[in-house]
């Protein structure tokens, strides 16, 4: 019982390397799910405003992965999608991406979902004369969500969409069960190796907060920068 | 004087709480807990028309129920938590393709071996893998924390080994080809391999043999004991090879051999 | 996928029982009502201590919220399913365990939606309940919570429909709620993860959306009971007579 609670395994090299590796990971994991879900989610947002059949669409997607579990949402990408397709198709998928490709596409079309809903918000607060205007201008449709709608809905919409990216982060944790080294993954295997419990969760804990921590202070500063004006 | 009585109490005390004698505890309650898998066939398993908990490991522990003078009460465990499970004394042994390590011999202690198993690689069928030097720069599953994944990593040294939670992740990882191989126990494996409607197939290869033991709380001798002198019985009645031939026997789709009847902990600790 | 249901419904449904503990939707949901009753009123306890007056309080409060807040569900479950039995001694059965983390998780979130409703109240009400000569705590039970809580049910409701979703990480620790039977049956099965998979998604769609709409549904029944003029509002009246 002693050895579970020993803190020696943090000193080697090797178990310190680890971490790292799965730190990288979730970065990784993050980022790229990130700027995915962040596009996807505008895109979705716009589409609401091009017709009912899209926004029925939309809607449908938006209910489908709010309403399930992220975990569930990995393990039918994961598992179920490839049954699906013809061994022809996955080979190449499986032998070339794995357990990542599938988490990245997973979190990032969840939180797209969640994203153009907090978008959809901000654009009803957005006045409709801001709309007017930009046509009377004489700029077109898409230019006007471009470059006058969007950017004043996600300022609106600002402390959700940091909340979004917190929720992002925290949901790359989720890879672990579809076999990717993230920074969980190694904290489990670090575990199961060597029965240092308390320590090996320990760090990923440690981690985990610095970099949310970080986050929030990012977005922060994002809100006291854009609403100065 | 006082000194003498108060020293006695003390050691009296000392002994009452050193060893909270669990054998004495499960008698008390009258039930046995005992933990095995809930998803790995034939060892531990739901059987879908009875939803009862169904395997040879369950059929085991009720056979050390029995001996105990005990009712068996089943708890599912996963592979990651069959050794904390029993150090924190939520199940009272544990009966789930435990392998023997000088490791995990420091967390917990081990009965004698009731079987022993060789850890072997599945592959595809139609795959170009045939021995293990084909495995470098490729890819296996394992399930996490167990004796497979350890071995795999130490007889695989340029392969990639992704532990995945349960087996059946692991398992369609490979049916799927998201790897190339899964190394997991004997038992287990013939489950998978025969229901793959023939894509999967074994190497020719073994990573190891395993002595699988069951796994009970360090330091509780008395119930070590009963368990040991329990396996014993059944090797000695016969009745350990009759539940063997029941999941892995001539009848059974696996037709596995048990080599090595129950062997003591002595016999291959120095290995 | 038709037969799968025929064959698994059942353990799906209820998972062991009677044969063994409760599980399937029907321990996905026993834990998620556990999860929020329990966590009801160490959120009322987080939300009063954020905005109390004294300041280690409110730093206490704040350091916990940030903290549960900053790493993710799975990450509390595996310290209250394999920490937390080393350092204590206690054990628990796996559902238990997951319980006890979803109730200090909520205990922040939760939290933090009674405290947007309580700042959200107009501050007239308080400072009426003190001018009757209402202490601190009668001032929160009798005027403050009441209306504040009945302002946040839309905001109770969706921290239940997300508990429900929450509760999927529990089968990773072995808790025999939904997600840990669809695996059972996968591994019964073998080669249809899609199917078995599509339709645990589909079990958690009929049950959060349904939630959900009932959700919609209280939101506009406060917001209605929220538009109405303040002076009809029975608690004044009452204190007035």
């Amino acid at each position: 019982m002693f050895t579970s609670t020993t803190f020696d395994i943090l000193w080697q090299r090797d178990v310190q390397l680890l971490f790292l590796d799965g730190l990288r990971v979730t970065l990784e994991l993050f980022a790229l799910s990130a700027v995915a879900a962040y596009a996807l989610g505008a895109l979705l947002a716009a589409l609401h405003f091009a017709g009912a059949f899209c926004s029925g669409l939309v809607q449908a997607f938006v209910g489908y992965h709010r309403n399930v579990p992220a975990i569930v949402q990995l393990m039918v990408w994961y598992f179920g999608v490839p049954q699906a397709f013809p061994a022809s198709w996955t080979g190449w998928t499986d032998a070339h991406l794995s357990g990542f490709f599938y988490a990245v596409v997973a979190l990032s079309l969840n939180a797209a979902a969640y994203i153009s809903e907090d978008l959809r918000s901000g654009f009803r607060a957005v006045s409709h004369g801001q709309y007017e205007a930009a046509r009377a201008l004489g700029l077109g449709y898409v230019a006007t969500l471009k470059l006058v709608l969007m950017p004043q809905a996600a300022r609106a919409a600002l402390p959700a969409l940091v909340n979004q990216a917190l929720s992002l982060f925290k949901a790359t944790s989720l890879a672990m069960a579809i076999g990717v080294a993230d920074v969980m993954y190694i904290a489990r295997q670090v575990d199961g190796a060597t029965y240092a419990t308390f320590a090996s969760y320990l760090v990923p804990t440690v981690l985990y907060l610095i970099c949310t921590l970080t986050l929030m202070a990012c977005g922060s500063w994002l809100h006291t920068r854009l609403s100065a004006r | 004087m006082k000194r003498l009585i108060s020293a006695i109490l003390f050691g009296l005390l000392m002994a009452g709480t050193a060893s909270a004698d669990q054998l004495a505890d499960i008698k008390a309650r009258n039930t046995l807990v005992c933990g095995v898998f809930g998803d790995l066939v034939p060892l531990g398993f739901e059987d879908p028309a009875t939803r009862k908990p169904v395997g040879f490991d369950v059929d085991i522990c009720s056979e050390i129920a029995g001996s105990l003078g005990v009712k068996l009460q089943i708890s599912t465990v996963s592979v990651a938590a069959r050794i904390p499970a029993v150090s924190a004394g939520r199940v009272d042994v544990v009966a789930a393709a435990l392998g023997y390590t000088p490791e995990r011999a420091k967390q917990i202690d081990f009965s004698s071996a009731y079987y022993q198993t060789p850890i072997p690689v599945l592959v595809k069928k139609d795959g170009p893998y045939r021995t293990f030097a084909d495995l470098r720069g490729k890819k296996v599953s394992a399930i996490r924390a167990s004796t497979p994944e350890l071995f795999a990593r130490q007889t695989l040294k340029n392969t990639e080994i992704i532990t995945f939670d349960d087996g059946p992740a692991a398992y369609l990882a490979l049916q799927q080809n998201k790897v190339q191989g899964m190394a997991i126990s004997q038992g287990a494996a013939v489950g998978f391999r025969n229901r793959s409607e023939g894509s999967i197939v074994f190497m020719n290869e073994v990573l190891h043999w395993e002595p699988e033991c069951i796994g009970v709380k360090k330091g509780e001798t008395a119930l070590l004991e009963a368990v040991n002198r329990a396996l014993d019985k059944l090797e000695s009645s016969g009745r350990l090879q009759q539940i063997w031939d029941k999941w892995f026997g001539p009848e059974t789709e696996y037709k596995l051999t048990r080599e090595r009847k129950v062997t003591s902990l002595a016999q291959f600790q120095s290995e | 996928m038709l037969d799968i249901l025929e064959r698994f419904g059942l353990s799906l449904l209820i998972g062991q029982f009677p044969h063994g503990p409760l599980g399937g939707i029907a321990l996905t949901l026993a834990m998620s009502a556990t999860a929020l009753v329990l966590a009801f009123p160490l959120a009322i306890l987080v939300a009063l201590a954020r905005e109390a007056t004294w300041r280690p309080v409110r730093r206490a409060a704040a350091v916990y919220v940030y903290a549960v807040r900053g790493i993710p569900l799975l990450l509390l479950i595996f310290w209250a399913y394999f920490v937390l039995p080393l350092l204590t001694g206690l054990d628990a059965p796996a559902s238990v365990t997951v319980v006890a983390a979803l109730v200090v998780y909520q205990g922040a979130y939760l939290g933090e939606a009674i405290r947007g409703a309580i700042r959200a109240l107009p501050p007239g009400q308080a400072e009426a309940a003190r001018a009757l000569g209402l202490g601190y705590w009668r001032t929160i039970y009798w005027v403050i919570l009441p209306q504040a809580l009945f302002n946040c049910l839309p905001s109770i409701v969706n921290q239940f429909i997300l508990l429900v979703k929450d509760t999927s990480l529990a089968y990773i620790v072995g808790a025999h709620e939904a997600t840990f039977a669809a695996t059972q049956i996968n591994a019964q099965l073998l080669t249809k993860p899609l199917q078995v998979y599509v339709i645990l998604a589909g079990i958690y769609f009929l049950l959060c959306y349904t939630l959900s709409r009932l959700s919609r549904m209280l939101e506009r029944r406060v917001v209605r009971r929220r538009a109405r003029p303040a002076a009809s509002q029975p608690s004044f009246s009452e204190a007035s007579a």
